[in-house]
């Protein structure tokens, strides 16, 4: 007992050791399970705040990109706007006195980067707003040129989106003419390249075709654009295609960015867990029979009741 | 014994500051960020105790993945390197030395000390880049990580050393 008690004394940084290393790895792996381990992130208040402090300073470096950028959205709205206003009044003159509302209803929230790596396989970013602003897990970020990524985690305060410029990241697109969809990867390497996979050979490919998201996933709105056709390349299973695209959002000087807050329906949510969930099933299938049955019964009941004679004479 | 404990309370502040702020911010080549809070253990003079170091480490490595979104990488990566320091300091200090020897280039000898250093940073960033890209599927970008970001972090390193050690020699004859 004694020369045990001794070789742990002796020993006793070994055993530091391998218990700090143990820390380590379980923050590293434990790092999926978010809302435990947000405190060892940059969601974390203090660690947020600063670097709200810090970015407050960097931003000024990248106004004129950032106004430029701004000025280019401004001239397409203007333009888009205009194009509208003609088809109104070219509809006003029609017997069509309204449209039905095609527009998709989401509302979005503003904020601003605080952090953001884009050189590493597992980019975040971190924003400045969180929970307290109506921010969740899953919801979709896009900034004034396209799609940013996905959040992936909130505090308070802060979130950590999961741009696309991460290895994990995958968000299902399709291209804007012909409608075929496939799903958006990235790839260790440029800050604004993208791959499209799984577009069926069969499909019209021509480079310049704007890739947008597809409303499959109740994430993105359908519509928004992400980047462009740059290349046509196979796939190296030859049963698809494998695009590469130019990403519209600039990361490198991205600031601005708005998360969209209440496009995610828990209705469908709901649905489509039921949809998977055999024992919910079950108990849905029952309902229904029950139901089923319990009207039979009455409707049984109401014959009876309707013709007493008919009963009493097959008695 | 305190006063050694707020020297390096003071370090590590000034390092993870620098680390957060400008290193942080360093992609040389693309890839290439120097990981300077390695500079934390490498100061860890001799016969410190051996626990001590490794804590030390740990603290700077939990900090600095804090303010970089990198749970557990730098924290692993930093006790790994706090656990091999005061091995090979013990190999390459010379002989009769002060037991409370302090690594620099004029306790170890230049091409001692710039070894001494490099091992260690090859060390932290090999296990730190591993930790980073979890696979082997895109290796020459790592293992260009790993060389760039332990020869960059020797030379800021030693730029470091040079800086307060001339610093201190110039107060000294003054």
């Amino acid at each position: 007992m004694r020369a045990l008690i001794d070789l742990i004394i002796h020993n006793k940084h070994w055993f530091v050791f391998l218990l700090l290393e143990v820390i380590s790895l379980v923050f590293l792996f434990s790092h999926n399970g978010y809302q435990k381990s947000v405190y060892f992130t940059t969601a974390n208040d203090v660690v947020g705040s600063a670097y709200n402090v810090i970015s407050g300073i960097t931003s000024y470096l990248h106004l004129k990109e950032e106004n430029n950028g701004l000025e280019a959205v401004n001239e397409q709205l203007r333009k888009e706007v205009y194009e509208m206003r003609q088809q109104m009044k070219a509809m006003q003159k029609d017997s069509i006195k309204r449209m039905p509302a095609l527009s998709l209803k989401y509302d979005v929230v503003s904020a601003q980067v605080v952090n953001m790596t884009i050189h590493k396989p597992n980019n975040l970013i971190t924003i400045n707003k969180g929970e307290a602003d109506g921010i969740r897990p899953e919801m979709g970020v896009i900034c004034s040129r396209g799609v940013v990524g996905i959040v992936y985690m909130t505090s308070r305060h802060y979130s950590i989106v999961m741009p696309l410029l991460n290895v994990n990241s995958k968000i299902s697109c399709r291209l804007r003419n012909s409608e075929y969809f496939g799903s958006l990867v990235w790839q260790r390497g440029y800050a604004d390249i993208a791959y499209v996979t799984s577009v069926p050979r069969h499909a019209p490919v021509k480079t310049k075709e704007i890739v947008e998201t597809n409303g499959y996933s109740d994430i993105f709105p359908p519509g928004l654009p992400i980047g462009v056709v740059q290349h046509v390349g196979d796939s190296p299973d030859g049963i698809s295609y494998f695009l590469r695209v130019k990403l519209f959002a600039n990361f490198p000087t991205l600031r601005e960015v708005s998360v969209i807050t209440n496009y995610s329906s828990s209705e469908r949510r709901e649905l489509e867990e039921m949809a998977t969930d055999p024992i919910r099933q079950d108990s849905v299938l029952n309902k229904q029979d029950k139901q089923d049955k319990q009207v039979i019964q009455e409707k049984q009941k109401d014959l009876e009741e309707k013709n007493p004679i008919n009963t009493d004479t097959i008695r | 014994m305190n006063s050694i404990f707020f020297t390096r309370l003071f370090r590590l502040l000034i390092l993870l500051l620098v680390q957060v702020l400008v290193f942080n911010n360093i992609h040389l080549l693309g890839y290439i960020t120097p990981l300077v809070i390695g500079y934390m253990v490498v100061c860890m003079h001799r016969g410190t105790p051996r626990v001590g170091v490794l804590l030390w480490g740990f603290v700077v490595g939990l900090l600095f993945d804090m303010f970089s979104n990198t749970a557990g990488m730098a924290s692993a990566s930093c006790t790994l390197i706090a656990m091999i320091q005061p091995v090979l300091l013990e190999r390459l200090v010379p002989r009769d030395s002060a037991e409370n020897l302090t690594p620099s280039f004029a306790s170890l000898g230049f091409g001692n000390y710039v070894f001494y250093v490099f091992l260690l940073m090859a060390v932290l960033h090999s296990c730190f880049y591993l930790l980073d890209a979890f696979t082997l599927t895109d290796w020459p970008l790592t293992l260009l990580s790993i060389l760039g970001g332990s020869v960059l972090t020797t030379l800021i390193i030693i730029c470091i050393e040079l800086l307060i050690r001339t610093r201190q020699e110039t107060t000294h004859h003054s």
